[in-house]
C-alpha cells in the first residue's frame, strides 16, 4: 500500500440520500458528528461500513457516503461481527438503539462485547421505541407510561453501561447527542480504540419521550446532574467545580469541596484492569441522586478476537494443509436428489405484479411535529426569517476575474466575502478572506495570471431570505461558518449575513428584554 | 428570568473560547500562517512567554500579506496589531460581548488573572452559546437547508 494523504472532507461523507428523521430528532446531530470526525481518521471511504439493524437510528447508514447494511433486528452486531472477520481491514460500525440493540438483539450485543471484535458500537439511547410510535423500551425509567404500558411501565430499567462492564467490554464510553463536541470526542476515542468499543449516547425522541434527557442536556441544570470524566484526575462537578465524589466505603457519594479537600476524592482510571472503577461509575444513575458520568468510562488493551482468530486458522492450515470444502460436504452421509418433473411449487396465486401494500399514516400524530412551536420561550425566536436580520447586500462579481481582482476587492471594501456569478447572474461560487489565508497565501505568485474559479468554493450552502434564523445558527454553530449567503429562487446572490450580524441581532434583541 | 438572567451570571470562561491558533514572537508569517491552516483557524495569538503581544488574522493576511510576497518571511510581529484589547476569564460575557460589539472586533484574547492567554472570545462563542441553549431547535437540523419534509417518517 502506497501512503497517500487522502484530504478527505465531511462532505465525502454525506450520501445522496434525503435524510428523514423528525425535524428536531436527535439522530440528526450524531449524524453531522460522524461526518465531522471520520474524514479526521485518515481511512479511505471504501474501507468504512456502517451496519444497523431496525429502527430509527438503523436508518443511519443511508446517509452516510460509506458501504453500509441495514440488516436484520437486533443483528447489527452479528452481521459486524461476520464482516470484521472476513475482512479485519475494514472499519465497522455499528449503529443501534436501545430497543434494537438490548431488547431485540441483547443477547447479540452481550456477546459481542464480551469477544472485543474491533468495532465501533454506537448505541442510541432514547429511552422508547421510536419507529414503532412510543413503546417502552429496556431503559425505559419504571413508571413510564406509555402506548404499552398505560399504567406505567414496571420493568426495572437496562443500564448499558453496566451490561458492558458486565461483560467486559474494553471500552465504555458515554455522551450525549447535544453535547456536540465531547460527543465527537467519544466518536475519535472509539474509533482509535483497538478491540469493541462502546458508546451509549442520550438522544432525544422529540415526538414519543420528548426530555427523556433534560436533566442531563439542560444547559441550565446539566452541570449539577452529570459529570465529566478526565483519565486520572479526581472526580470533579458542578457549574463551578466544587462537588466532587468520595467513596465512603464502598458508596460513592456527593461531597463539596468547601468542605472536603480535593486529594479525599475518587480518581479516574481509564485503564483500571479490573471492572470494578466502571461499575462503580456505571451505578451512579440521577435516580438515585447522583451525577452521571459522561465520557470515557475503560478503555483497556486485551487481545482482540479476529487476529487470534487468524492466527488460529493459519496454524491450522500449517498442520493439516488448506482444506476443500467441496470433499467436506460429501464425506458424511450424503446422497443427490434426483429433479422431479413437475416442481411446480404450491404457489397461493397472489403476488406477481409486486404491488407493496403502503404503510399506513398514524393519523393521531400527524401534524403533531409540525405544529410544534418553540416551548421555551428564547427572547429572538428560532423561527424568526432571515430577511428580519437585515442581511447586507453582497459583494457580487463574475466567476471569469482574476485571483487579483478579486482579492482587491475584498481588501477595498474591506469585506469577507465576494460571490461569484456566471453569466447569467447565477450563483456559481463564492471567495472569502478564509480562502485567502487557506489556500492563496504563500502559494500563489501572480494574482493576476490566475483565475479565482480555481480558488473559490462551489456547492455553496446558501438559504433564502424565508429561511429561519435557526437554519443560519445551525449553520454557524456547527460548521462554523462566518458568513452565510442568501440566494432567492433563481439561485442569484441576494444577501449576505456574517456571524457578526447574526450576533449582533442575538444580543440587540436579547438587550430589548 | 430567562435568557437576560443566563447570559448576565455567565463568566467569559463559561463560553467557547477554542478559535485561535497560538505562536511565539518572532514566529514568520509564513509560519504562523501554515499553523492557522493547520488548526483550521482564523486568528493566532502572538505570544512572548505567554504574554500576549499582538494578535494576526486572515483580515491581515488579506490586507497585508497575500499581495506582498515579501512578507512571508518576515517575523510576524511586524505585521500583527500590537497591544491589542482585551477581557479577562472572570469578566462578565454580556458585558465584555458589549464591548466587543461596540469596538468592532471580531477576536478579543482572553487572559487570566496572571495576565496569561487562555482563550479566544469571537462571535462563533456567541452563537455557540445560543445554540447550546435551545440544541434541539439548533442542532437537530436536517443537513439541507431546503428540506421540507411533509410527514413524520421513521426507519
Amino acid at each position: 500500500m502506497t501512503e497517500v494523504t487522502l484530504n478527505l472532507t465531511r462532505k465525502d461523507f454525506v450520501s445522496d440520500q434525503m435524510v428523514r428523521w423528525c425535524p428536531g430528532c436527535g439522530d440528526y446531530a450524531i449524524l453531522a458528528q460522524m461526518q465531522r470526525v471520520l474524514p479526521e481518521l485518515g481511512i479511505p471511504k471504501e474501507d468504512i461500513v456502517f451496519i444497523s439493524g431496525i429502527g430509527c437510528s438503523s436508518r443511519f447508514p443511508y446517509y452516510m457516503d460509506t458501504y453500509g447494511i441495514h440488516s436484520i433486528h437486533g443483528r447489527a452486531p452479528t452481521l459486524a461481527s461476520g464482516l470484521k472477520l472476513t475482512n479485519p481491514n475494514l472499519q465497522v460500525w455499528v449503529i443501534t438503539g436501545d430497543g434494537d440493540g438490548l431488547s431485540i438483539g441483547g443477547n447479540h450485543l452481550i456477546h459481542t462485547l464480551r469477544r472485543n471484535i474491533d468495532l465501533k458500537i454506537i448505541l442510541f439511547n432514547n429511552r422508547i421505541y421510536g419507529l414503532t410510535k412510543g413503546q417502552y423500551s429496556p431503559t425505559s425509567l419504571p413508571g413510564t407510561k406509555t402506548k404499552s404500558s398505560p399504567m406505567g411501565s414496571i420493568d426495572p430499567a437496562f443500564n448499558p453501561t453496566a451490561v458492558a462492564v458486565g461483560v467486559g467490554a474494553t471500552f465504555i464510553a458515554r455522551t450525549a447527542a447535544t453535547d456536540v463536541k465531547h460527543m465527537a470526542e467519544m466518536f475519535r476515542r472509539a474509533a482509535h480504540h483497538k478491540g469493541t468499543s462502546f458508546v451509549e449516547v442520550y438522544q432525544n425522541c422529540l415526538i414519543f419521550n420528548d426530555g427523556a434527557w433534560d436533566y442531563a442536556t439542560n444547559p441550565k441544570t446539566k452541570h449539577e446532574n452529570i459529570i465529566y470524566l478526565e483519565d486520572h484526575k479526581p472526580l470533579i462537578f458542578g457549574k463551578n467545580k466544587d462537588k466532587g465524589i468520595r467513596l465512603n466505603g464502598i458508596h460513592p457519594e456527593v461531597v463539596s469541596l468547601d468542605e472536603v479537600d480535593e486529594s479525599e476524592l475518587m480518581v479516574h482510571y481509564e485503564d483500571m484492569p479490573d471492572g470494578s472503577l466502571s461499575y462503580f461509575l456505571s451505578q451512579m444513575r440521577h435516580e438515585r441522586g447522583m451525577p452521571e458520568p459522561m465520557g470515557v468510562f475503560r478503555c483497556v488493551d486485551e487481545p482482540v478476537y479476529e487476529e487470534e482468530v487468524l492466527q488460529q486458522i493459519d496454524l491450522a492450515i500449517e498442520q493439516k494443509g488448506k482444506g476443500d470444502l467441496q470433499q467436506l460436504f460429501y464425506q458424511a452421509d450424503t446422497w443427490v436428489v434426483e429433479d422431479e418433473s413437475s416442481g411446480q411449487n404450491g404457489s397461493n396465486g397472489q403476488g406477481g405484479n409486486g404491488s407493496v401494500p403502503t404503510l399506513g399514516v398514524d393519523e393521531e400524530y400527524v401534524g403533531v411535529v409540525f405544529n410544534d412551536e418553540a416551548s421555551s420561550e428564547p427572547y429572538f425566536s428560532p423561527t424568526d426569517t432571515l430577511s428580519t436580520l437585515n442581511p447586507r447586500q453582497p459583494l457580487i462579481a463574475s466567476q471569469d476575474i482574476s485571483l487579483g481582482e478579486a482579492i482587491q476587492k475584498l481588501h477595498n471594501l474591506d469585506v469577507g466575502l465576494l460571490a461569484l456569478v456566471d453569466d447569467n447572474g447565477k450563483l456559481a461560487g463564492v471567495f472569502t478572506e478564509g480562502d485567502v489565508l487557506r489556500k492563496v497565501a504563500g502559494n500563489v505568485t501572480d494574482l493576476d495570471a490566475t483565475p479565482v474559479k480555481d480558488f473559490m468554493t462551489t456547492n455553496v450552502t446558501a438559504l433564502k431570505e424565508d429561511d429561519t434564523l435557526a437554519q443560519a445558527i445551525h449553520l454557524m454553530s456547527i460548521h462554523k461558518f462566518r458568513h452565510i449567503l442568501l440566494v432567492d429562487d433563481d439561485n442569484r446572490p441576494v444577501g449576505v449575513l456574517s456571524s457578526r450580524r447574526v450576533a449582533h441581532y442575538i444580543q440587540d434583541n436579547f438587550a430589548e428584554n | 428570568m430567562g435568557q437576560k438572567y443566563d447570559l448576565q451570571h455567565e463568566r467569559v470562561k463559561h463560553l467557547d473560547l477554542t478559535q485561535y491558533s497560538q505562536v511565539e514572537s518572532g514566529t514568520t508569517v509564513g509560519e504562523t500562517v501554515n499553523k492557522m491552516r493547520a488548526e483550521h483557524r482564523n486568528c493566532a495569538l502572538v505570544t512572548q512567554k505567554g504574554k500576549l503581544v499582538g494578535i494576526f488574522t486572515d483580515r491581515d493576511v488579506l490586507h497585508k500579506v497575500v499581495s506582498s510576497p515579501d512578507a512571508w518571511n518576515k517575523p510576524v510581529d511586524e505585521v500583527m496589531t500590537p497591544n491589542p484589547f482585551t477581557v479577562t476569564e472572570d469578566d462578565k460575557a454580556e458585558t465584555a460581548l458589549l464591548e466587543m460589539n461596540k469596538r468592532h472586533f471580531r477576536n478579543v484574547p482572553v487572559l487570566d488573572s496572571n495576565g496569561h492567554v487562555v482563550g479566544n472570545l469571537t462571535h462563533y462563542a456567541l452563537i455557540k452559546f445560543y445554540a447550546d441553549q435551545f440544541p434541539e431547535a439548533l442542532y437537530n437540523l436536517p443537513p439541507n437547508p431546503n428540506q421540507i419534509s411533509d410527514s413524520r417518517v421513521g426507519g
